[in-house]
């Protein structure tokens, strides 16, 4: 039994049961992380090659681009991290109410940053006239910024798993029933946020009328509202968790893939956006 | 930026708390970003500009991949192995840049397409 082990101290970074010292749900999201940068890095590379000779015809990114929203989305998605980082100090310290909040702060987040790029793609698309097959420019952004998007619904979604996950009972019979209305209904408010609330509130920013945008979605908002109420009702506590200081690798390792997501950006940001400022 | 010490109220059993620590990394994070932004409009050279935005966000990447992301606590072969990624991401776009980069790499015109086209039958 190492020291650690005997003391009761839990030791988060390293693992003396293994070979490598290092927890394996750990060693393998970083292996994932590793194999991911080659498959960004591929994605990226590609949309700088076609910037380097545009076509004739191609979009101009700077009349498309909206770089305030942009660079609003990629403040919240540094905000985010924040949050994730603090979801895994606070379940490394055994703070299980905590972790929650963090936990649904980060999902909050990042339902605002898949909302801007809704808002986004559907202006492109929309107003600019830019889509999917009608440029090289086209393809490389949608393709490139789209794959980033999905790997954030994903990472939206696993918070959502692990949050619904912090709340089954230390006694057991949890019930399975329970525990995926729970996490239906957050995935139902997380998809109303970023489908429709996000992107609604963004146009109410840019001048739409708050009493059209609201009535435009009723359905949605109100399914919304309802899954809100069922979150919240499933949350109530009766008694001790299973969940505590012991799962903080699962925390940890869903916060390296969130934490992954946003240095992707971080790149992005520069290499797709800011650089065609200059 | 050192890790914070361990107060009285962890002693013994829970990891430290690094909360005012990830705040000001965050804080450092948004500052960063904001600077970005400014740069793209600011009259100054190209160049610096360039060279200014790519240092801005490897330092961003360092700050959220070694604090966020641990990697300054955990065993080094983790670093190791997302660095083996990092860097055969990187060559790729390197090569592929300076591939598709070079004069000779360059898409012909439509006349200059036909005239080859002739030249070689």
């Amino acid at each position: 039994m190492s020291s650690s082990a005997a003391t009761g101290h839990l030791d988060h970074h390293h693992d003396h049961t293994t070979s490598t010292g290092i927890p394996n749900k750990k060693l393998l999201w970083w292996a994932f992380l590793a194999s991911d940068c080659m498959f960004f890095g591929a994605l990226i590379s590609t949309h700088l090659v076609y910037r380097l000779n545009p076509p004739p015809g191609n979009a101009v990114p700077t009349q498309i681009f909206n770089i305030e929203l942009t660079s609003f989305s990629t403040f919240i998605l540094l905000m985010s991290s924040l949050l994730m980082a603090l979801a895994v100090n606070a379940i490394q310290r055994g703070n299980v109410k905590s972790t929650r909040t963090m936990l649904l702060g980060t999902m909050f987040f990042g339902c605002i940053f898949l909302g801007g790029q809704v808002y986004e793609f559907t202006h492109f698309v929309t107003v600019k006239h830019m889509t999917l097959s009608n440029s090289i420019f086209g393809s490389t952004f949608y393709t490139l910024t789209g794959t980033h998007g999905t790997h954030v619904a994903i990472g939206v979604l696993l918070l959502g798993m692990m949050y619904v996950r912090t709340f089954k009972p230390a006694a057991g019979g949890g019930g399975l029933l329970r525990n995926l209305a729970h996490l239906a209904a957050v995935c139902v408010v997380m998809g109303v946020s970023f489908i429709w609330f996000v992107p609604g509130m963004i146009e109410v920013i840019y001048g739409a009328s708050l009493g059209d945008f609201m009535s435009a979605h009723a359905g949605p908002y109100g399914v919304g509202a309802a899954a809100l109420a069922v979150v919240f009702w499933l949350a109530r506590t009766g008694g001790a968790v299973e969940f505590g200081e012991k799962n903080a690798i699962d925390v940890e390792s869903i916060g390296l893939y969130w934490h992954f997501v946003d240095i992707v950006w971080i790149i992005i940001f520069t290499a797709v956006y800011l650089l065609e400022y200059l | 930026m050192s890790a914070p010490a361990t107060t009285a109220a962890d002693a013994g059993h829970h990891e430290p708390s690094k909360f005012h620590f990830y705040i000001a990394i965050a804080m450092i994070l948004a500052v960063i970003t904001g600077v970005e932004v400014v740069l793209v409009y600011l009259p100054i050279a190209k160049w610096f500009v360039v060279t200014a935005l790519v240092t801005l966000s490897a330092i961003k990447f360092m700050f959220v991949i070694f604090f966020f992301m641990h990697l300054r606590w955990d065993k080094v072969f983790c670093t190791i192995l997302f660095f083996i990624g990092l860097v055969l991401a990187g060559g790729t776009m390197w090569a592929l840049l300076h591939l598709f980069g070079a004069e000779a790499s360059k898409p012909l015109s439509s006349a200059a397409l036909d005239f080859a086209r002739l030249a070689v039958g």
